[in-house]
Order: C-alpha cells, then structure tokens, then sequence
C-alpha cells in the first residue's frame, strides 16, 4: 500500500516528457543522415538571409554619423514586411525556448505574425521616395563622419544611377565597387538581388505548401473517414483537379488578374492539394478499421478529436515526405513562371533572373550560375530531407 | 527406435544479431528426434522455438545469425538409398538445398501467406517435386501432385490442382501447404503453428490429417505449437522452451502430469481448464437452462438483429447480393452476468458485438439497452449512453493509439463524458484505475510502445473502466495472449466484474476460457445464434450438431 499512496502523490502534474517518442525518434533517424543535415543547414541559412535580408545587403548605411549626431538610415527605410518578418523571427526564438506544447506554439506563431504584420503595416511609415545614392554622395562629398555598410552595401534594386553608365558587370570586374556576383543589365547587384530574392522562394515554398497541405488534409481526412458518398464524390474532385495544368491556370490568371505573388501561392496551393488528399485518404481508410480509432469512437469522442487527434498523427509521416518534396516544386514553379517572364515585375526573383540571363545578347554566366545554383541547391536540399524523412519513417528500413 | 535417431540436436545455441545487439535466441539445446515420432515444442511467444525450428532447416539469413556451438546430426538418405550422417551446421549449402524440401520439409503458420498467390496449387507442387527430382516430366508431376492433394483429403483434386490460392479456404491451403511438404517425401517434417490460424474444427480435421500421413508414412514430426491441447493430441515427446532454453523434456505422459520444471508446472496451471474459479460466483439462474430466457431484468435486449453487407458490382454498384453476417439475432443479457458468444472465426461474432455498440450499423431488428431502444438514436442521443457500453478489442497491438500518452488515452473519453472536476482529477481517476487493472499509477506518462502484449490488454480494460460503464463487450480479448497472460488477464477481469458488477458479452472462440469465465453462452454459427444456454449444461450435453462438432474439436488435455 504504501507504494502506492507514494505513485499516488507522483500523479497530478507535469508529465516527464513532452513531446512523443515517436516524432523525436523519427526527427533523430532523418538527421543522422549527411544528406538531411546539409539539406536543413542550407534551409536554415537561407532562412538567416530571407530574415535579415535587409542587414545584408542594402545600399542604406547601418549607422552612420553626421555632425555627432548617430543615425541610421537603414532601420529608418525598413518597410512593414522587414519588420513584421523580424519579430516573428524573434517571436519564433522566444517560443523555442518556452516549455510549451507544439500545437500552443503554433498557435503563438500565428498569433504573433497576424499581430506584427497588421501593426507594422499601420505604425511603420518608411519614406516614400527611395533615393539610393545620397548616402554615397554625402559620402564622397565629406559630409559624414564615419559610418557603417551592410556587407553588400547595394540594395536590390539600386541601379547605380550615381555611377555613370553602369550595365553588366562580371563578378569583381570593376576596380572601385565590389560586385561579388557581378550586375545585371541596369547595373543592380546579382548578390542582392539573389538575397532578397530568397524570400520569394522560401515564402512561396511555404505557403503554397501550406495551403494545399490545409485543403488535402481537410478533404482527403473526411474522403476517408466517412468513405461511401463523400469518398466518390471527393475522389472525383480530386480527379478534376489533377487535370487541371498548374501552369496554364497561373499564366491564365496572371493575364487577367496581373502579376501578384500572393495570387501565385493560392493558385499555386489550390492545385496542388490533391497529392496531399490522396496521401490523407489512404492512411485514414486504414487507420479507421484500427481498434483505437474504433475505441475512440465508443467513447463517444467528438469527430474533431477522432479526425485530428487519434487519426491524423498516425497517418501525418507520409504527409511529411511529400510536403518537403511539395515545397521544392513549389518553388520550381515559380521560377518556371518568372523564367518565362509572367512573375513579380520589379522586386528580384531567382527565376526571373534566369530569365535576364537568357534574354540578354552575350552569355553572362554569372547571370545564370548564382540564382540557377540558388535554385539547384534548394531544391536539392528540401529533396534530402524529403528522402531521409521517408527513410526514417519506412518501417522496413528501420535497422532499430 | 534403437540406435541413432532421425535428428539429433546437441548443444544448440543460435545468437541473432540486430543493429548492434546480439541476442541469444536459442540457448545450448539438445534433443533427439526418432523415426516415426512427433517432438513437440512447447512454449510461449518469444521462447525461440520457431528459431530452433529455423535453425535446423538452416532458413537463417547467414548475415543476421550465427551457432557458435551445437550439433544437428540428421540422418540423410541420399537418391540411391543409402544413409549418411551429416551435420546440417557444417553441411555446403549445396548439400543443405537438396535436404531442404526433400528430407526436411516445413510447413508455416500462417496460410495465408505461404502459398505464392500468383501461380495455381498445381504448380506449386510441382516446382517443388521438378526441383528435387530433376528426370521428373511434366505430365508425371501433374499426376503426382494430384495424388498428393487426393493424399490431404482435399476433394476434386484433379479439378482444384488447376486453381490458384485465394479459390481455397485457410483449412484448405495447410493442406496444400502439407500435400506440398510431403509431396517429396520428406524423413522430417517441421511444423511451425501449423493450426494456430486456423479455427478449432479445422485444426481437429488437419491434426487427424498430420498424424494419418506420419502413421502411413513414417514421417517424423518436429511440431511447434504453443497450445497444450494440440500437444497433448499430437505428440509422443515433449520439449518446454523458455527463454532459448529446454526446461523440460521427455515423454509426453510424463511431462503433462507429473511435471518437474517450475514453469511446467506454471504453463500448466494457467491453462484456463486448470484455474481454480473463484468461489464467490453467482448461482446460475434457474431457468437459463431454457433456449430463450427470460430473465427478470435483461440489461440488453437484442431483438432480431441483423447486419448484412451489400455485395455491390457494376458501373452503378448496384447491389447483387448481401453478406448476412449477423442474421437474426434474439439475445437478452441479464444484468451482472457473463455471457460468452463462442463461434469460428466468419460466424459473425465480432461483427454483432460491435453492432450491439453502434459501432456497425444495424440492418435490422432492434437494440434495448436498459429497456431503451438504441438502433435510431442519432450521434448525439447516444453519446449519454456510450459511457455506459464499451469494448475491449482483441488486438493489444492496435488497440491503443500509438502517439498518444496512457494519461492521454484515459482521460480524454472521461473530459467529453464530464466525468472528474479538473484534469488533475482525472488524471486521479485514471491512476486510480491504472491500479485497478495492476499497473503503476507513474505509467500514466508512458505510450503504448512501452509496454508488453498483456499490459497492453490491462490498459485496453482500463479504458474500458475508466467511463464507469455497465456493459462491456470484450472481443477475444485475450486469443493475442500467451497463456500465462491470459489466466492473469482473465483472473482480472473476474475480479473486476465481481467489483464493479459488471455485465460482459465475451465473445472467444476458445471454450476452455468459456468454461472459465462465463454462466452463460450463445454458440453461433453462420450469423445465428443455434444454441444457448447455462454453459455447464451446454459444454455436458449439447443438443445442437454444431456445437457438438465444436465442442469435440476442441484439443483437450489427456
């Protein structure tokens, strides 16, 4: 008796572990691997440089001082997007470090970034006019004191007016500025531009991603929880948008409805959910014969909770693999369409300065080296990770 | 048997590998097996007697196992008559390919699975005889595997040579799985579970099969099985395998009553014939004795029931026909007793104790619990009762949702139900009812992959519990059991019962736990219930032919 009044008083409380076994399991199997281990230290890089793209690369100095007094410029031309993406960053470092449960983080996550992205777009005012050059000028011209650069002290789309008659340029051509990777045609850095680039392809990667992820599970979970007549009627929607050809649809509704990325991600999103509902549908038509999902509904459990508490974890590791492989494609798509001419018109995509490269009459190889590379190795990495995701999920490979 | 036996095993021992760990699976075993005779391994999952098995078959992957010491002496008899003395350990594996199949033949488990789905039973065979006698022409392989299928009692053997695996029924593909082994002759036949998947009719039918071949044949028989009954029936020696080792072996009459070994003694005390039955039970009601009682104050009533499946075809999947799997059902379950449902497997039994819960859709007929009908009750109107009837599955393995903690598990159902104050009362309850069914309360923080087959089962009833219900269906619950797990499991549940008063719908198809548990059972038989009553009085003197057929089956110790 008395060992059990002692585990009595051990009970209420904080469980010992938090998260799984399994998912912890499955995450250690994946990253053992070399290939993974690269492919998320490129993501994670890429990550650093979408984020701080700003600090990086601008023609805005870091901080500088006129007449004593200390200004900076740069902080002073962040726009809403710099901001709000900085303190979901932050936020994003803060809940690591907090003790709570992932679904409580993300719901954090979400929370902060709708809270930062509608305050900065009130509160944060940059000047409307954009001129590049004066802080060069000024410099020149003795005004400053002394101040500090960005390691690549040219914003994206700063084409050097001040510089004469700039145009391309091969990496470290010129002898008094430092093109890592060289201009393009107006003269605008290609290492800048490919920086700030990187957040047009890790955004629309994730998003996309997320949205069809969103649908597939949705749809796919209910096809098949419920079978029969939901299951036909969702496999043929399913069917209908498999035949729809993602890139006919994003060219017809750039030529109707303009060039938006936000546009893209949807379309790009709803056309590619049903991969993701097949994958759902399969592991739950499985899953619902299982005898937990079967005592879960003896207990009268709410559909909520069988669907995406019993049923969806259990069948969420396929999910996983195709979603990293989804991410790539996502990506790829968008180059494709900014290579054919149809992206963003003014800020710098990777794709859209394979096409530059293309167009222009010489062969510019650093033009189509960094950003096609760019490409290359995102695509590649999310591939890695997507394969030893799958590996390590893969009860048949398991060595234990 | 003078001389040197058929199969002599000595100082045994196979160590597996897996990742970095190596394992000693069989551990310095030795015995000998006669010609004509039938060893018998006995014991529970995990104990090494398949690997054993697999050992002297030399079935091993080379690369995953090794036999740092031991013999296994078998007396091959090559193609000219003559008979050497070989060691199947030092043996080339050229010499160990022609004994395989032809000297030494196996026979699996599983059914199912052992027949290659995409050639016909024909074909089969006579790979299989082609393979060892080379000269062998087609036409006369044809023939021979005929005569082997005719040998197995399996009817039409000249048409049903040609048909192709899933044409036949578990019982039917062992017997070609037998014809196969035996269609080369084989000195020694090895005998994995052969019936373990196999209902109690059958098995009886493929026992009397076996030992009719060994008797015509004089073929040897190392049998592996973990079920006394079968023991008892088929063998003329017994070996007890515990943890790789022989604990115990001699002659079968010796070992099953006057056993030496500790653990013999414990097998056999946990047999469910063997328990010792709690004194406190309740008389049986005095007219239960009837074909349809009626009790006083039935807690469930199934009036006519029936499931029946479409069978859809076509482009429209129009449906042609039905598969009437529950067929008709009149049942009354009076309150605090154990009713056992006892049938072979496809009989419909699981598929009526889930339709008593709602959890298949009724076709017809009419559920009453507590004297309320339940069949048209909507999602809603049944969630006040769902606490009330639950179910404990026959799986441990699948039974529990894998990403989830026990704590999770348990107190979940009991948040929806409103059951407990706080989660922190809840998780009280659910340690509370942890204890119950003998686990600690810290195992609340642990998920299902931690815990073994009969723990497993402890937590199932214990989620079982935790709703506080009034009728619990249990589905097999303990078939997926070793024995000794079992008698715990089923001591428990009696326990439990008495405690909480219980009523319980046992379905099972064993009926030494019948015998045990229940006061009453339904004995059904192609979705019907066809006899029913108190259970001493069924199992003495069955009126209906099926469950005399079934009650003879049924492999009983001797």
């Amino acid at each position: 008796m008395n060992e059990a009044i002692a585990a009595d008083t051990a009970v209420p409380g904080q469980p010992p572990r938090q998260d799984s076994g399994y998912a912890r399991k499955v995450l250690r199997a994946t990253f053992a691997r070399w290939g993974a281990r690269l492919g998320i230290a490129w993501i994670l890089s890429l990550l650093l440089l979408a984020v701080f793209a700003p600090f990086i690369a601008s023609s805005y100095p870091l901080l500088m001082a006129v007449d004593g007094q200390l200004r900076s410029p740069l902080l002073a031309h962040l726009g809403p997007g710099d901001v709000s993406l900085l303190v979901l960053f932050a936020g994003a470092l803060v809940l690591i470090r907090l003790r709570l449960r992932w679904r409580q983080r993300f719901a954090w996550l979400v929370a902060i970034g709708l809270v930062a992205g509608v305050l900065s777009s009130l509160l944060v005012k940059p000047p409307a006019i954009t001129i590049y050059e004066v802080y060069r000028e000024a410099e020149s011209a003795g005004r400053i004191d002394w101040l500090i650069r960005a390691p690549v002290p040219y914003s994206p789309k700063d084409y050097l007016r001040d510089q004469g008659d700039t145009g391309l340029e091969a990496p470290l051509e010129s002898d008094h500025r430092r093109h890592w990777f060289g201009t393009e045609e107006n003269g605008a850095d290609v290492l800048s531009r490919m920086v700030h680039a990187s957040r047009i392809a890790l955004g629309i990667g994730f998003v996309a991603t997320g949205i069809a992820m969103v649908i597939g599970v949705i749809l796919g979970g209910l096809m098949g929880y419920f079978s029969g007549v939901v299951d036909i009627i969702g496999m043929r929607l399913v069917e209908i948008f498999e035949a729809i050809p993602t890139l006919f649809l994003l060219l017809t509704f750039v030529a109707f409805f303009g060039r938006s990325l936000y546009l893209m991600m949807v379309i790009i999103g709803i056309t590619s959910w049903p991969g993701y509902a097949r994958y759902i549908r399969a592991e739950f038509l499985k899953l619902r014969q299982q005898d937990f999902v079967q005592a879960a509904i003896a207990s009268g459990l709410p559909l909520r909770s069988i669907l995406f508490r019993h049923m969806l974890p259990n069948g969420v590791a396929p999910l996983l693999v195709a979603a990293s492989f989804g991410v790539a494609s996502a990506i790829l798509s968008e180059a494709t369409l900014s290579f054919l001419g149809l992206g963003l018109v003014d800020d710098p995509s990777w794709g859209q300065m394979l096409n530059q490269a293309v167009r222009s009459s010489t062969f510019n190889w650093w033009m189509a080296a960094f950003p096609g590379g760019a490409i290359f190795l995102t695509v590649f990495a999310y591939n890695l990770i997507g394969e030893a995701l799958r590996d390590a999920i893969d009860p048949h490979l398991n060595k234990g | 048997m003078s001389g040197s036996p058929l199969l002599r095993v000595e100082n045994l021992t196979t160590r597996l590998r897996t990742g970095k760990q190596q394992i000693t699976a069989v551990d310095d075993i030795s015995f000998d097996i006669s010609r004509g005779q039938t060893f018998c391994l006995v014991g529970e999952s995990g104990s090494g007697k398949s690997i054993t098995a697999l050992s002297i078959i030399r079935l091993l992957p080379a690369d995953i196992s090794s036999h740092p010491q031991g013999k296994i002496q078998f007396d091959y008899r090559g193609d000219d008559g003559s008979s050497t003395r070989v060691d199947m350990l030092r043996n080339s594996e050229d010499l160990n390919r022609k004994i395989r199949g032809a000297r030494i033949a196996m026979i699996f488990q599983e059914p199912m699975n052992s027949l290659n789905p995409v050639f016909t039973i024909g074909e089969q065979i006579m790979e299989a005889l082609q393979l060892h006698r080379p000269g062998l022409s087609d036409d006369e392989a044809r023939s021979l595997a005929i005569a082997a299928l005719e040998q197995v009692q399996i009817p039409d053997a000249g048409q049903r040579v040609d048909d192709y695996p899933h044409r036949l029924s578990g019982g039917q593909r062992q017997r070609v799985m037998i014809a196969m082994a035996m269609a080369c002759e084989p000195d020694l036949l090895i005998a994995d579970e052969p019936t373990t998947a196999l209902d109690v009719t059958v098995q009886a039918e493929i026992l009397r099969l076996m030992r009719d071949l060994q008797q015509r044949r004089g073929t040897s028989i190392l049998f592996i099985t973990h079920d006394f009954g079968v023991v008892s029936a088929m063998a003329d020696q017994v070996g007890v395998m515990k943890d790789g080792k022989i604990v115990e072996s001699g002659p079968i009459d010796a070992v099953l009553h006057r056993p030496q070994h500790a653990y013999t003694r414990q097998l056999l005390a946990a047999l469910p014939e063997n328990l010792a039955r709690p004194a406190a039970r309740q008389p049986v009601p005095a007219n239960s004795a009837q074909e349809k009682p009626t009790t006083a104050d039935p807690l469930l009533q199934l009036d006519n029931l029936q499931v029946h499946f479409p069978v859809k075809k076509g482009v429209w999947r129009h449906t042609v026909d039905y598969i009437r799997a529950v067929d008709g059902i009149n049942l009354e379950i009076p309150r605090g007793d154990i009713v056992a449902l006892v049938g072979e497997s496809g009989c419909g039994k699981t598929t009526l104790g889930r339709a008593v819960l709602r959890l298949e859709q009724a076709t017809g007929g009419d559920i009453r619990f507590d004297r309320q009908s339940i069949t048209g009750l909507s999602r809603q109107q049944l969630l006040p009762l769902r606490r009330k009837m639950q179910f404990i599955f026959q799986d441990p393995m699948s039974s529990l949702n894998p990403r989830l903690s026990i704590a999770a598990a348990l107190t979940e159902p009991m948040a929806v139900h409103g059951i407990g104050r706080s989660p922190a009362d809840r998780l009280e309850r659910a340690a509370r009812t942890l204890e119950k069914v003998q686990l600690r309360a810290d195992h609340l923080w642990r998920y299902p992959h931690e815990f073994s087959g009969g723990q497993r089962q402890r937590i199932g009833i214990a989620r079982a519990l935790v709703l506080g219900p009034e009728f619990i269906v249990c589905d097999e619950i303990t078939s997926a059991l070793d024995v000794s797990v079992q008698a715990e499991i089923l001591q428990l549940l009696l326990q439990l019962q008495q405690e909480h008063r219980l009523t319980l719908l046992f379905i099972t198809h064993n009926i030494g736990v019948v015998e045990y548990l229940s006061n009453t059972m339904a004995v059904m038989y192609r979705g019907r219930i066809v006899e029913y009553g108190a259970t001493a009085t069924i199992c003495k003197q069955p009126r209906h032919d099926y469950t005399e057929k079934l009650l003879n089956a049924v492999p009983r110790m001797k």
